[in-house]
């Protein structure tokens, strides 16, 4: 089974976004970038199945920083890692690289395209299913146990609220990966350093078989705080008050 | 122009976002547009006692299949789409909608706007507020109908639950699509309640990103023992397998409705959200000021959250001891 997994260089949300100049984008510059959490997961999945059932694993990478996160691709197990080009200093729209990793399943014959579920830059769409309409497979977003066996794959989809429905499809087919079935695994320093040799491969973008969805006319910061209390930052006043809080609630004693 | 607001339901249940949608479409509807309902499962009967907000509904039934594959409400949803040409087409952000708005349109060639909050029309053209970033940065675009919307839970208020005349309910056969598709249902696993139930708890304390690490979670559980609390956690907790799955607070976890929700570490990403932002009282821990957790929470506190759970597990430790 040829697997072909993406990974998206998004920015690390946990930190502070500050808008750039033209109100239209993030400033960019002193942002971390970092793998999609959820296309972490779909590569842990695609290595799990290459253990189970001798895929081979093309890992193609979009973004800030795609090099060092396909030498950490290589280092867990994938076979070719490929960078796709990307414009610098703007998101990722899933809409816009679709056509492109669909061309790119197309040439190595993959039988089976891996993407996280969403990333936090998929307000144009999510990935897995245009590519899935894009190649005309059968897509199923939300997997969080993917079986093979042979050209039938078994998989597992969170339905929200503790349902999930497992079920069967033949490849070729595309799966956002929400939960890898295994946590992703921890790469050591000397397997990182044995698969900085790995040679990276290079993809031109294919031209959007979409038009864009919109041109987005600003950005901005939603409103902070709500309308809660600020409690302050020390830890000490913070517990007193919370004690009192709670204790006037019914909810613990002072 | 006609609006399709897309439905779901299983187990004899309407979701809740389900009228939501409909209330949506009923928003940006004008005096000749229509709104039309799109129900695929088997509770036909029960979509008709509740969508009446809509002016007509279409059902895709299943007397088979109490949970319709995406690929299949897809499918039946193309050929309501053509049939009907709407310019707009409203999706819940569900793990059903995933896999079906983009589907549309792709098929369509038609713009798509995901984790919208906000619709505003103009003629032949929106403004949509839409979250990117997790909830941290609101993306103002604008859109020429045709359209497809990707529409958080949430983001409107239900249309009242009515029944719809008979007469504007129409029934699709849903099986021929069912057995003819690629994408087969083998299993359906509902979540077994023996361990614990989130949904039934009064008091939770839910660990995030920022606990760090599985051996951390224990402060935090000690924590919520004191406080005859649940132990909770958001999503990347859950992933990491630090906490069981029927533990996770959220969109694709539980939806809780405590009377004390006690956030540590939690960024609040829209999906997490989701799930708690009903509770009675909610205190959230973060050292990001601009954290989204602090737009629902009653009380915030950017504290390391190692010190004040320390801090906190002493006063109650000393007050248990009085």
């Amino acid at each position: 089974m040829n697997i072909l997994v993406v990974l998206r260089m998004i920015p690390d949300s946990a930190g502070e976004l500050q808008l750039a100049e033209d109100g239209r984008s993030i400033d960019r510059e002193w942002l971390d970038f970092q793998l999609n959490d959820f296309d972490d997961h779909a590569l842990e999945e695609a290595i799990l199945l290459k253990e189970a059932c001798g895929a081979k694993v093309t890992a193609v990478a979009v973004g800030e920083g795609a090099n060092r996160v396909l030498q950490m691709a290589a280092a867990r197990g994938a076979e070719e890692v490929v960078a796709l080009q990307s414009e610098e200093d703007a998101m990722i729209s899933s809409r816009e690289i679709a056509a492109s990793i669909a061309a790119m399943a197309r040439a190595k014959s993959a039988d089976l395209v891996l993407c996280g579920v969403q990333s936090t830059e998929d307000v144009f769409g999510q990935l897995a299913p245009y590519v899935g309409a894009l190649l005309d497979w059968p897509h199923v977003s939300g997997t969080n146990r993917i079986v093979a066996n042979g050209a039938v794959l078994r998989v597992t989809q969170e339905r929200g609220a503790g349902v999930a429905v497992t079920y069967e499809l033949a490849t070729p087919a595309v799966l956002g990966v929400q939960t890898a079935s295994k946590a992703p695994r921890y790469v050591s320093g000397s397997k990182l350093r044995e698969a900085s040799k790995t040679p990276i491969g290079r993809a031109t973008p294919e031209l959007s078989g979409f038009e864009r969805s919109a041109e987005i006319i600003t950005l901005r910061l939603p409103v902070q705080g709500g309308s809660g209390e600020n409690l302050g930052g020390n830890a000490e006043t913070v517990a007193d008050r919370l004690i009192t809080i709670l204790a006037a609630k019914g909810l613990a004693r002072n | 122009m006609k609006l399709i607001a897309c439905t779901e339901g299983h187990s004899g249940k309407i979701e809740a976002f389900s009228l939501e949608m409909i209330a949506a479409a009923r928003s940006l509807a004008q005096a000749d547009d229509e709104v039309v309902a799109f129900f695929a499962g088997r509770d036909a009967e029960g979509a008709s006692a509740c969508l009446g907000a809509a002016d007509r509904l279409i059902v895709a039934c299943s007397t088979r299949l109490d949970v319709i594959p995406a690929e299949a409400y897809t499918l039946l949803l193309r050929d309501v789409v053509t049939a009907e040409s709407p310019g707009l087409v409203l999706v819940p952000y569900s793990a059903n909608g995933l896999d079906v708005a983009a589907d549309i349109a792709a098929r369509t060639g038609w713009p798509l706007i995901s984790y919208v909050n906000e619709i505003k029309r103009h003629g032949e053209s929106l403004t949509i507020v839409a979250q990117m970033y997790g909830g941290k940065i609101l993306a103002e675009c604008e859109v020429r109908l045709p359209a497809v919307l990707m529409i958080n839970p949430g983001a409107f208020a239900a249309a009242v639950p009515d029944p719809i005349a008979a007469v504007n309910v129409q029934t699709i056969d849903a099986e021929p699509v069912l057995t003819s598709g690629k994408v087969k249902m083998v299993a359906i696993d509902m979540p077994d309640y023996a361990d614990v139930d989130l949904t039934a708890a009064d008091r939770i304390v839910c660990v995030g990103r920022g606990i760090g690490d599985e051996a951390s979670i224990d402060l935090a559980r000690n924590l919520a023992t004191m406080l005859g609390a649940e132990i909770a956690g958001s999503r990347p907790v859950v992933d990491n397998g630090w906490l069981p799955k029927l533990r996770q607070v959220g969109k694709s976890g539980q939806k809780v409705k405590p009377k004390l929700y006690l956030a540590l570490g939690v960024s609040g990403a829209p999906e997490h959200l989701e799930g708690m932002s009903q509770a009675e009282l909610i205190i959230a821990v973060n050292t990001d000021p601009k954290a989204p957790i602090f737009n629902v929470a009653h009380y915030g506190a950017t504290c390391d959250l190692f010190d004040l759970v320390a801090n906190l597990s002493d006063r109650l430790r000393a007050g248990s001891g009085r």
